[in-house]
């Protein structure tokens, strides 16, 4: 049983915390209460309410605790310096995967330790193993 | 030098025309193609990219490779920690400067190796504290981030410095008295100076040593 934060609770983040809090820890961190609302009634994890951008909210999630972190906050830069200060503060977590949408930046801030998920580069995959 | 600025917001333009004002290079960087537009009207000699800088490729057009200082002024904490770090990282640029708009983001910069992050709010917020609680004191000037202020105190009847000379008088360490303005005269005092009660002192201190240095001379806060 591994202690999942997720932060950014949209459609991806969403998903995310539904499925994995079956097996796991989750903690799921959004800036708007709508949107942690959304998880449910039965949703079997923890909500937190705040901005990830201040490190006492990600404390208050109990990320010194946690072996992986996930953002899904749709914003490329929050993703990035979170994930990026995150690495750098916690070594506790094994796993760090965040959404990029701009291919550019998914070249550039792709370094050792953090797991880069880009659409377009899905697609293009899918498409590749679909038509070659 | 040559400054770059990202982000043209009050503060963006405002640093943008008192740098140009003292002969630095400067280029700025807004995502406001209407932004920009009226800039390139405003700002003469000012090399003005319109784009976002938190991608290299924009930053690389505003020739940031040969900048001496980026300063980022972006109303998003994490656009500015972005331009900062790609701009020392990619860029090699020696002192990255950034605006920070919500001071629980302060320690995120820290952090993030932004080499001076200015903390408006809780800069402001000490100034208005300051003037709302001291009548007697006012802050002439704050410099190094608001750790070095120069303040002026009115010497009231009953300080307890009334006419006693400097030297007999003691002072907090970092707090210097810089000159008493008695009615017309100007005062450069010397440890003989004899303190009057309607003097108005200047002086510099540490932040930390305000209140001391205030205590010592009017007796209260």
């Amino acid at each position: 049983m591994k202690y999942i934060v997720i932060i950014g609770c949209g459609k991806t983040g969403k998903e995310l915390a539904q499925e994995f809090s079956k097996e796991h820890n989750v903690v799921v961190i959004d800036r708007i209460k709508h949107a942690l609302d959304a998880l449910g009634e039965d949703f079997n994890g923890r909500k937190v309410l705040g901005d990830a951008l201040d490190l006492k909210v990600l404390e208050t999630a109990g990320i010194k605790e946690a072996d992986t972190l996930i953002l899904a906050t749709g914003n490329d830069n929050v993703n990035i310096v979170i994930s990026k200060v995150a690495k750098k503060l916690y070594k506790n977590i094994k796993k760090i995967a965040l959404q990029v949408y701009d291919t550019t930046k998914k070249r550039i801030f792709s370094e050792e330790g953090l797991i880069i998920v880009n659409k377009t580069y899905i697609l293009v995959e899918v498409f590749k193993k679909c038509l070659l | 030098m040559f400054i770059i600025i990202a982000g043209a917001g009050r503060l963006g333009i405002l640093l943008a025309k008192k740098l140009k004002e003292d002969k630095h290079q400067v280029s700025i960087i807004d995502k406001s193609e209407v932004v920009c537009n009226r800039l390139a009207e405003e700002l003469k000699g000012v090399l003005i990219i319109q784009g976002d800088a938190t991608n290299p490729d924009v930053l690389k057009s505003a020739k940031v490779e040969k900048a001496d200082i980026l300063v980022s002024t972006t109303s998003s904490d994490a656009d500015n920690i972005i331009i900062c770090n790609i701009a020392k990282d990619a860029f090699s640029i020696k002192r990255t400067v950034s605006r920070v708009n919500d001071p629980k983001h302060l320690l995120l910069y820290k952090h993030m190796d932004v080499d001076v992050p200015i903390d408006s709010t809780s800069i402001l917020a000490r100034i208005v504290e300051e003037e709302a609680s001291f009548s007697d004191v006012m802050n002439l000037l704050s410099i190094k981030k608001g750790r070095l202020s120069i303040v002026r105190v009115d010497i009231p009847q009953n300080a307890p410095v009334v006419n006693k000379i400097l030297r007999d008088i003691s002072l907090p360490p970092s707090a210097v008295l810089i000159s008493i303005l008695r009615g017309p005269e100007i005062i450069i005092p010397s440890g003989l100076t004899k303190i009057l009660a309607g003097d108005e002192i200047i002086a510099v201190t540490i932040i930390d040593n305000e209140k001391q240095l205030i205590r010592s001379l009017i007796g209260k806060l």
